[in-house]
């Protein structure tokens, strides 16, 4: 009894020392609107980039517009940047709910506060590795596409039930005019809506009576520790209780001021200083994104590069071919054949999974000749292969819409120069919307599928 | 003052309530199954404790590091005006987001990016450029805040936020 007690004491001080102005169920309808948009983007985003990487048999996929994925894939990486503001400052709103006393009352509220624990743990794990996924970085001892895949349906499942449980308090909470008294101070919710909070009132407002003396003292005060913490909660000067009304609701509009300023500049401030990566007319303001457009070989960056993946001798053989296969016709071209081709130009983007993208200036010999040479039919897909030994992307498969579309190019040349051997000499694959792990670098041979 | 009714559950609200922790339920069912199916079962210890890690690092350390923080700031700012000190905390807050988002690039650059073209930038120095302009449009805030406070002839209040 008297440890059950003491919990309840230390609990109620934790909270208090945890309640502000700015920690309300408003701040986290607002906070959580935003927040829940920009996870949505990004699982929407994602599913498109990992069907583009994992189609299922039945897909076919826009070629048009050429920076389709450049754009989806940025603004998956630019919100998820956004979202980490975001979800801090929505914890911070609903932080002294941690410290709710007693923790749970119905054996519901065990499932409730567990959704809640696997919502906080997932969402703040998948935009930390998601964010260090950019920075290329991999502390962890898990597989991070796997885990980063399996996990957005695990938050997508927690929001939505985290949604159905609080619906009542958020639909309270939904307008500023119903959350926000005429002198604009929080109004409490209803004791009914949110009993746990009530309770809370209820208590804070006896102790602070019982401390300037218009309510007889009931309980003793908890020692030690916890009633140490207690009195100096207490002490707060930030509330004197002879504080007249208006001046309290003065403050209690500044603070919030103060807060939304802070969560609203820090993410448009992480955006705007870092998405440069993907978007073009943020460049000037690029200053911590882990790409810049234009350094690299041919101007523009690499992900892996040929020493990396082992292709040095092998892309610089110079009997090296391309082999072109339909069933049992099979063609072999030479650098020197490709060149005497008819040579086509492409302005298409690189794409990166991890968000960066430059747009770059392509020639090449167009795919659809190449292929037409084998007698390939209309609209049949291909299996591309590297000249690297191994990693996930030595073979990947083209769908025929990307194989039979006009700008997919065998791509010789790069912005104006010979490709360099880390952007995939002697010949690579461009093709409009792909992302750039599906632009086959060291090309080898291509195989018609039937 | 007036004090917005609480209209009674109505019973769609009952119905979308019922239907979003089902359909949510069945997403949670569909992520643990992909987990299953796709992550080798030798890597969950490693997982379960990167997410209760997760919960620690925020629920344990950063929240009340700000909630210390903040009591500080209340006390020993008394003398300030409250505007001064929600401008510098906003500030400071602004300022130490960033810096979470940046510290583990600089991090990573120091462990060494695969190729020149990854984390190209001196990180490090950047950021403190970054905590130079907060602090200067801080100041600058703040300054325009007292001047503006003493035409309009309103003495600062000294009482706290």
């Amino acid at each position: 009894m008297r440890h059950t007690s003491r919990v309840h004491a230390l609990l109620h001080a934790l909270r208090s020392a945890a309640t502000s102005p700015t920690r309300n169920a408003r701040s986290a309808v607002v906070l959580g609107r935003l927040l829940g948009l920009g996870f949505v983007i990004c699982l929407l985003t994602g599913l498109y980039s990992h069907f583009l990487q994992d189609p299922a048999s039945w897909m076919t996929f826009p070629t048009r517009p050429v920076w389709l994925y450049q754009l989806t894939q940025g603004v998956h990486i630019t919100s998820g940047i956004a979202c980490i503001p975001l979800l801090l400052g929505k914890l911070h709103a609903v932080f002294p709910q941690l410290f709710q006393s007693p923790p749970v009352r119905r054996p519901v509220d065990v499932l409730e506060r567990a959704s809640i624990a696997l919502f906080v743990a997932t969402s703040i794990l998948q935009l930390v590795t998601g964010l260090l996924n950019t920075y290329q970085w991999y502390p962890w001892p898990f597989p991070f596409r796997q885990v980063h895949w399996a996990l957005s349906f695990v938050i997508i499942g927690s929001l939505v039930v985290h949604i159905g449980v609080k619906l009542p308090l958020i639909t309270r909470y939904w307008r500023r005019r119903d959350s926000y008294d005429d002198e604009g101070r929080f109004v409490e919710p209803a004791a009914e809506l949110d009993p746990v909070s009530a309770e809370f009132a209820a208590e804070t407002e006896l102790r602070r009576r019982r401390a300037v003396g218009t309510a007889a003292p009931a309980a003793p005060e908890a020692r030690g520790l916890v009633g140490r913490l207690q009195r100096w909660i207490d002490r707060d000067p930030s509330l004197p209780p002879a504080v007249d009304e208006a001046g309290a609701a003065r403050r209690e509009r500044l603070s919030r001021r103060g807060f939304f300023t802070a969560v609203g500049v820090s993410t448009g401030g992480v955006v705007a200083l870092t998405a440069g990566q993907s978007f073009t007319p943020l460049e000037p303001l690029n200053a911590f994104a882990p790409r810049q457009r234009g350094i690299g070989p041919n101007d523009l960056p690499i992900n892996r590069t040929a020493a990396a993946a082992r292709v040095l001798e092998s892309a610089m053989d110079p009997a090296w071919e391309l082999t072109v296969v339909n069933g049992d016709r099979s063609v072999a071209f030479s650098a020197a054949d490709l060149t005497a081709m008819t040579q086509v130009g492409a302005d298409l983007p690189i794409s990166c999974v991890e968000g960066w993208s430059q747009t770059g200036s392509w020639r090449g010999v167009r795919l659809a000749d190449l292929v037409a040479l084998v007698g390939a039919p209309a609209g049949a897909g291909l299996r591309l292969t590297s000249l690297e030994e191994r990693g996930g992307y030595r073979v990947t498969e083209m769908g025929g819409e990307y194989v039979a579309d006009p700008l997919t190019l065998v791509a010789l040349e790069l912005n104006g120069e010979r490709l360099s051997i880390d952007h995939g000499y002697p010949a690579r694959i461009i093709a409009p919307g792909r992302p750039g792990v599906l632009q086959t670098k060291w090309l080898s041979t291509l195989e018609v599928l039937r | 003052m007036s004090v917005p009714v609480t209209p009674r559950p109505a019973r769609g609200q009952r119905a979308a309530r019922t239907v979003l922790v089902v359909v949510g339920v069945l997403l949670l069912a569909l992520g643990a199954w992909v987990l299953v199916d796709t992550v080798a079962p030798t890597r969950y210890a490693g997982l379960l404790l990167w997410l209760a890690g997760a919960v620690v690092a925020h629920d344990a350390v950063l929240a009340p590091l700000l909630v210390v923080a903040s009591q500080i700031a209340r006390r020993t700012g008394r003398r300030v005006p409250p505007a001064v000190l929600v401008i510098v905390q906003a500030a400071v807050v602004v300022g130490v987001i960033a810096t979470l988002v940046v510290v583990p690039e600089i991090v990573a650059k120091t462990l060494g990016p695969r190729n020149d073209t990854v984390l190209p930038f001196d990180y490090g120095l950047r950021l403190a450029v970054l905590w130079l302009v907060l602090a200067g449009l801080t100041a600058a805030a703040v300054a325009g805040y007292l001047v503006r406070a003493r035409r309009q002839n309103v003495r600062p209040s000294t009482t706290q936020v």
